[in-house]
């Protein structure tokens, strides 16, 4: 995340970004402030405002501490952010990163409402956004830096597990 | 000094050629058709500028027309079966055919706007029925309570589809109905056109 936060297009939106309270929070310590915007619970409006926020030229890098979360933003992910690029015959282009996970179930479980994972089914459903799930501690550093750098005007949702911020 | 020149007879004989050509079965997609809301518009457009974005629903032909894009342009869209979707973007116009769709976007772009600080505004246009809806609730929130240069048109026809709006919510006067809103623009209007189409039901 440090290394994303170099780049003056990228900030950091969602929940527990400014305060603490996943995991996820404690990849974003050393990044500086005015790069965090912390936002209400509001999946649906999250989502479309970080395609609003790609589509006026930053890099939004928005995050769903888990996959059942996301599930909320579903329709401005899959048939706005992802639609964007073709209903405009590629005139807009709004590259975002969405970061989620799957939840841990190790030392405690949180039950069955915050362990999903959906990689797959949004495989399906997302024909623009590339979905990059990570399994290995090697594949975080080149996702990012793919998801960051690309040129083709695609979004990626990248999917992080939670048992391995610990384990990996 | 809008951007264009265009008048209300204008924007009339526009939709009522598209009505020609749809009913003669050269569309071959649904078209969303205005009527009755000239003037609104062209009041509302008295202050957009050609720097500023326009987000829109699947009824968009009018703010493409008021925005700048030339008609024959615009026409061309349409009848390529693109109506529902309108999107210009060298003029800054985004529509989308979900209901509430545009409004966090319209909010996101807004707060790009003000975070780079820019002079740009948006303006997002949704009927009544979206106007009830919780995005539109939240969205309108936190662009009030954030000042974010965005503006809400509401465009009331009375109706979601061939859904009587206030008959669902059990509502006699809506919620944006005449209220003063620092970033809502409320209007109601009635229209000569069905939902989609002009009237003729045309069978591929």
């Amino acid at each position: 995340m440090d290394w994303l936060a170099q780049d003056p297009r990228v900030m950091f939106l969602g929940q527990a970004v400014e305060y603490a309270g996943t995991a996820m929070t404690n990849t974003l310590k050393d990044v500086p402030r005015e790069k965090l915007l912390e936002m209400p619970v509001d999946e649906e409006l999250q989502m479309g405002i970080t395609t609003g926020l790609a589509l006026d030229g930053s890099v939004p890098v928005s995050i769903y501490p888990r996959w059942n979360f996301l599930l909320l933003a579903t329709n401005q992910l899959v048939s706005h952010l992802d639609k964007i690029h073709t209903m405009s015959r590629g005139g807009y282009a709004p590259k975002a990163i969405i970061r989620t996970g799957i939840g841990s179930e190790r030392p405690l479980h949180p039950g069955h409402q915050h362990v999903g994972d959906y990689t797959e089914a949004f495989r399906l459903m997302c024909k623009w956004v590339e979905v990059i799930r990570l399994d290995e501690p090697e594949q975080i550093f080149p996702a990012y830096e793919k998801a960051l750098l690309r040129e083709d005007g695609r979004s990626t949702l990248i999917v992080e597990w939670g048992d391995y911020y610990s384990e990996k | 000094m809008p951007i264009t020149q265009l008048t209300a007879e204008d924007l009339i004989l526009f939709e009522e050629d598209i009505a020609t050509e749809f009913n003669a079965g050269m569309i071959r997609a649904p078209v969303h058709l205005y009527y009755g809301c000239e003037q609104s518009m062209l009041d509302v457009f008295e202050n957009v500028r050609p720097q500023d974005w326009v987000l829109c629903s699947w009824r968009s032909h009018y703010q493409s027309l008021l925005k700048g894009v030339p008609p024959a342009e615009v026409k061309a869209e349409i009848m390529a079966g693109r109506s529902i979707t309108l999107c210009f973007p060298e003029y800054r116009v985004l529509s989308s055919a979900i209901v509430t769709g545009i409004l966090p976007i319209a909010t996101g772009i807004a707060l790009g706007i003000k975070r780079r600080g820019g002079s740009e505004k948006v303006w997002c246009f949704l009927g009544e029925m979206t106007a009830e809806t919780g995005t539109a609730y939240e969205s309108i929130k936190y662009a009030t309570n954030h000042d974010l240069p965005v503006h809400f048109v509401v465009e009331d026809n009375g109706k979601s589809v061939c859904t009587d709006t206030r008959k669902t919510w059990n509502q006699e006067k809506l919620t944006w109905e005449d209220t003063s809103h620092p970033k809502v623009t409320y209007y109601r209007y009635e229209t000569k056109y069905p939902h989609a189409g002009a009237g003729v039901r045309v069978q591929f």
